[in-house]
């Protein structure tokens, strides 16, 4: 994909599209409030087992019905949605740092160093997200920080390659040549005077990438290496629902579209603050 | 593009399988497993293939189609048999006429020499240690064959049995295709193997010349499908005969509404708690002890219901020669785990950490076991792995307690070698899977393999498992049954309580009405 | 243009070769043993010795390496640990499950997503534009098993319409009847890709100055819409789709999973779980090596739409 697609010229209208984000920010304040307030929140503990309520449809004494264990759907939710949103933030906050390093460290340095990081780059990309994800966790096995670390591999490529594109630019810029010939350390360059002019535009598309985490993190949960139990993950519970969706659809279903809605929320934000930032990328 | 769409749509064409819709003679059935194994029956001793071995395999005995009691062993491949005196040496008169798949010519002793040697070979065999004691096998002639053991084992039967090892192969065919045999397994069964699909199906076609007679069905074809919604759901849907069932009463029942059969047999794999000794606190017995207070059986199975699960408070498994029903394990008693904790050094309790499969099957009575502990105050650290991932980390004795639950040779023998005699220890060069370091019964075990007088060794037998449950090496918590659907237009032909084969055996008595 | 090609599949090489030895190592240090997970937990430790043995997975890591170099250098990719069967074989059986699915999908996203885009963009900020854009991002917020299963739910449970697990049977008919849930679940979310893209490409294309030369000269809005605007909107919408195939193809893994299709994503996830290093590795090349075609083939695409690009 070499070829340069500068089929933008204009900026185009203004973005009326607030309205959205608007909407995408509040969804995203409220689920916060719910998920980080979990223990506040949440009618019963998550944890608490009752063989006696074992998958009860949704009443007026579990809003949302028991799982398998009879554990209370709603409260799994809340403690779940918190765990993803943590894992999704702090993976998705570890890759845009490496990310961004590696892409500007490149885009400066050019040459062989260039080749050598964007070659591994490359080879991150051409393995299935998922499945580099599932590789990293079998290799170290899974707990809340193996899962953040292999999510934040898998994201890395996507932010070294957005940091790498100004970076080349920038480079042959006047202000950068000026504290090259004041004789400044690349380092410094390249933490002071590149970085603040980079990260911007890596911010911006971090929220729609902490979406991807988020995603990603259910889909371990979902094929049975996400965080282990107790723990109530949103991926796990969709999995182990699925055995008895036949007759207990709302195990299933529910923690699905907690997921949805995290997803949502990340995605009208990210793509509101996109759409102001850059008209290059509205859409 | 163009280019590809015209290559995947000529793929699709060419690739086409041949039919799967199960027509009036035609079986499908569906594993809950993800994928058929090596399809060598002296290789694989994973239960989703031995389905398919016993369709395709005999042994010299077999144990009567839907029993897995010793007690039912009869003639398969061996018309007669006798014993020396001293139980060394056994005689094997061959039926003539048996014919082998795929033109592979007529069942001699020679066969059984090659079979039985194979099956002793650690590069050919995986139990090769079950023959360990086989000194020589030889044909006399066409249809005799003489094994001569080294010292006496407790069950000659079972290890000529269709069971593993015992599986009778064509000696051209495994010659011929050397390490493909297992692509083209050739046995003496009511079917015959005709294709295979790599995590999709294993088809099986009707042996045309069975020595029991022609089957009444045409072909079996076993599909792998992990989810048990989509099992069910394609059996609705009329695309499956049977297949492997939720082992929940729950599930059994609201099926058994629907009309449809299910079949709950033997063997039971028993669920045990191993306690490892050699991972602090578990060395300390007043430890062990109150941790078989806190579990609580009935809740667990409860939790999967009656008539699936039952509980066993004996390290061997009902069913199985030599199991003892006099053991008693300790109750359920709350107050008194507390005090025994107290006791040794724990009143706040403590933190273990235990490495367990993701697979739901142990997955969830481990979690009822980690929620039941923890109110005495021991914290599970669960760490839950990729399955062949875990199966290694418990054999490299890093988990604090092993949740394990497995379906051997129905004699107490090998239960009691494997999990309990010191000999077995996970992390020696011995090792097989005793992953409590338990050593307290390793006389008795030994005693009873060698031992001639049925009743002594029973005797010894029970000893061993008393001993084990006083030493709290395991808490053997309770059996769980199997359990396959079969729609009721499907006659197995015999009474179905029980299969090593861990399925429902298809054989040439099975018919399917329209 | 051959030139092009040659020099493409060239400098991709490097690549490849990093992706290789990457699979290599990474399948080996995935903890696990093959033999046990192959031959079963009842196997002697005698035999599960003999059967490392026989792998070669008693061989030092280097030995390994170079062996499994020189088989990929000779054209084979090896047989499997578990059946035994050319591991090729194994793969050619299942990629047409996945690209089917695939191009399937990309036909459902392509056909819904291009011309509601296009209608979004002409109607910008109408009720159309924000119906049709909300819809698209919550079509992209979906996870895919959530759909899978969703389907399920309503198109085979509640209304029995469809197959549950997808059985795709010898004739063309059964083909599409088992590929239509699994092939909607992708699909739908392959179409709010292509809409987005589809929009906002429209929209820049509907500002440059030679479109709106073309208006001031009174050409009809229809033939603008057809010769210039999508002729250039395409670009960026043949990027998209081949940017997803590749991730369509990977990611498909867990619609596999739902609807038990075979598929090359559900058979990678199979062999990891059975430790069949063989299988492994070389289904995983087989992926790399269709994403870098694809790569390739999405930038020869660009010419059939943008007469400026050329190869050189």
């Amino acid at each position: 994909m070499s070829n340069s697609l500068n089929y933008t010229k204009k900026r185009i209208g203004f973005p009326r599209m607030n309205l959205l984000t608007t909407i995408g920010c509040s969804l995203f304040t409220i689920l916060i409030i719910l998920s980080f307030g979990a223990s506040i929140f949440a009618p019963y503990d998550p944890l608490e087992q009752n063989i006696l309520s074992r998958l009860e449809p949704a009443s007026s004494v579990h809003w949302l019905g028991t799982d398998v264990f009879g554990r209370d759907t709603l409260s799994r939710i809340l403690h779940g949605a918190q765990l993803s949103l943590i894992i999704g933030l702090t993976s998705t906050g570890i890759a845009l740092i490496l990310g961004t390093v590696l892409g500007i460290i490149a885009g400066y340095r050019g040459g062989w160093v260039d080749i050598i990081i964007m070659r591994i780059m490359d080879i991150l990309l051409a393995f299935p997200t998922l499945i580099t994800g599932l590789l990293i966790v079998a290799v170290l096995g899974a707990s809340a920080v193996n899962i953040v670390f292999a999510i934040a591999i898998t994201l890395m490529p996507n932010f070294a390659r957005v940091a790498r594109a100004p970076t080349i630019t920038l480079r042959e810029r006047e202000f950068v040549e000026a504290c090259r010939a004041l004789g400044y350390s690349d380092i410094r360059i390249m933490a002071f005077h590149i970085f603040p002019n980079v990260i911007g535009e890596v911010v911006v598309l971090a929220s729609l990438w902490t979406a991807s985490a988020i995603m990603i993190e259910a889909y371990l949960s979902f094929i049975g290496l996400g965080v282990s139990p107790p723990t109530p993950t949103l991926g796990g519970m969709i999995r182990q629902g699925l055995d008895n969706i036949l007759d207990a659809p709302w195990v299933t279903v529910y923690p699905g579209f907690a997921v949805l809605f995290i997803v949502l929320a990340l995605n009208l934000m990210g793509d509101g603050v996109r759409d102001a930032t850059d008209p290059k990328l509205r859409g | 593009m163009k280019k590809l769409f015209l290559s995947s749509a000529l793929a699709v064409v060419l690739m086409a399988p041949a039919t799967m819709f199960s027509s009036a003679a035609e079986l499908t059935l569906a594993s809950a497993s993800a994928n058929v194994g090596q399809l060598d029956p002296h290789i694989s001793t994973k239960s989703q293939d031995k389905v398919i071995f016993g369709m395709m395999f005999n042994g010299l005995v077999r144990f009567a189609p839907g029993s897995m009691s010793s007690d039912s062993i009869e003639p398969d491949l061996a018309e007669s048999w006798e014993k020396s005196v001293d139980g060394l040496t056994w005689t094997f008169k061959i039926r003539k006429g048996v014919q082998f798949h795929g033109g592979y010519g007529e069942l001699t002793a020679e066969d059984v020499v090659y079979s039985l040697t194979r099956a002793g070979d650690p590069d050919r065999s995986g139990v090769s240690s079950d023959y360990s004691q086989v000194e020589t096998v030889t044909a006399l002639d066409d249809y005799t064959v003489e094994i001569n053991f080294s010292q006496s084992i407790p069950s000659v039967l079972g290890i000529v049995a269709n069971y593993h090892g015992g599986n009778i192969v064509s000696k051209a065919a495994a010659e011929e295709l050397g390490e493909n045999f297992k692509g083209k397994p050739i046995g003496t069964g009511p079917f015959e193997f005709q294709e295979l699909a790599d995590g999709q199906y294993v088809k099986l076609k009707a042996h045309e010349t069975y020595f029991r007679g022609k089957p009444e069905i045409d072909g079996v074809t076993m599909r792998y499908i992990p989810s048990s919604s989509a099992r069910e759901l394609a059996f609705k849907n009329g695309e499956l005969d049977l297949f492997q069932g939720t082992r929940e009463d729950r599930w059994i029942e609201r099926i058994q509404r629907e009309g449809t059969l299910v079949d709950v047999f033997q063997p039971g794999e028993l669920r045990t708690l191993h306690l490892n000794q050699s991972i602090k606190p578990f060395d300390d017995p007043l430890v062990r002890k109150a941790i078989a207070y806190a579990l609580n059986r009935d809740e667990l199975v409860a939790f999967m219901g009656s008539t699936i699960a039952r509980t066993n408070p004996s390290p061997v498994p009902g069913g199985y020669l030599g199991h003892s029903e006099v053991v008693e394990g300790l109750p359920n008693n709350l107050e008194k785990a507390k005090s025994l904790l107290t006791e040794a050094g724990y009143e706040d309790g403590f933190t273990a950490k235990v490495a367990i499969t993701q697979i739901p099957a142990l997955l969830t009575p481990m979690q009822v076991i980690q929620a039941q502990l923890k109110k005495v105050g021991v914290n599970v650290e669960l760490e839950v792995m990729e399955h062949s991932a875990w199966h290694k980390a418990i054999r490299d004795n890093v988990s604090a307690m092993v949740l394990y639950g497995a379906a051997r040779f129905p004699v107490a023998d090998t239960y009691l070698t494997q999990f309990y005699h010191s000999k077995s220890t996970v992390k020696t060069p011995t090792a097989v899977t005793n992953f409590s370091h338990c050593s307290v019964a390793d006389a008795q075990i030994d005693g009873a393999r060698s031992e001639v007088d049925p009743a002594a060794q029973l005797e010894l037998w029970a000893t061993a498992q008393v001993k084990i449950v006083e030493d709290v090496c395991s808490v053997p918590l309770f059996e769980l049954q199997q359990a396959w659907a079969r729609s009721p237009k499907v006659n197995l032909g015999f009474d179905f309580n029980g299969a090593l084969s861990l399925g429902p055996l298809i054989n040439e008595q099975t018919t399917k009405s329209e | 243009m051959l030139n092009f090609i040659f020099k493409r599949i060239l400098s991709s090489i490097p690549t490849l070769f990093g992706v290789l030895t990457l699979v290599f190592l990474l399948v080996r240090v995935v903890p696990g043993d093959p033999a046990l997970a192959i031959l079963g937990d009842a196997a002697s430790e005698e035999a599960l010795q003999a059967f490392r043995e026989r792998m070669g997975l008693n061989a030092p890591l280097w030995d390994q390496y170079l062996s499994f170099l020189g088989q990929i250098i000779s054209g084979s990719l090896g047989y499997s640990m578990t059946t035994g069967e050319p591991v090729l074989t194994t793969v050619l059986r299942v990629l047409p499950h996945t690209i089917e699915l695939t191009l399937f999908a990309i036909f459902i996203g392509v056909i819904f997503g291009v011309p509601l885009g296009i209608w979004a963009a002409l109607k910008r900020d109408t009720w159309v534009d924000y119906v049709c854009r909300i819809v698209s991002l919550i079509g992209l917020s979906f996870p895919s098993f959530l759909t899978a299963i969703l389907l399920i739910l309503v198109l085979a449970i509640y209304f029995p319409i469809f197959p549950v697990i997808s059985n795709p049977g010898n004739s063309a008919s059964s083909h599409l009847y088992n590929l239509i849930l699994p092939g909607l679940s992708l699909g739908l979310i392959m179409t709010a890709y292509v809409m987005r893209t589809a929009r906002s490409s429209i929209l820049n294309v509907l500002s440059e100055d030679y479109v709106r030369t073309a208006k001031s000269k009174g050409i009809p809005r229809s033939v603008i819409l057809i010769r210039h605007v999508l002729k250039n909107a395409m670009i960026p919408i043949v990027t998209v789709v081949g940017l997803y195939m590749g991730l369509l193809i990977g990611n498909s893994v867990l619609t596999e999973i739902v609807f038990n299709r075979p598929g090359l994503g559900k058979l990678i996830v199979l062999s990891l779980s059975q430790r069949d290093y063989a299988t492994l590795q070389g289904l995983m090349i087989i992926y790399a090596f269709l994403v870098v075609l694809i790569n390739l083939i999405t930038d020869l695409a660009y010419g059939l739409f943008d007469p400026r690009v050329t190869y050189s």
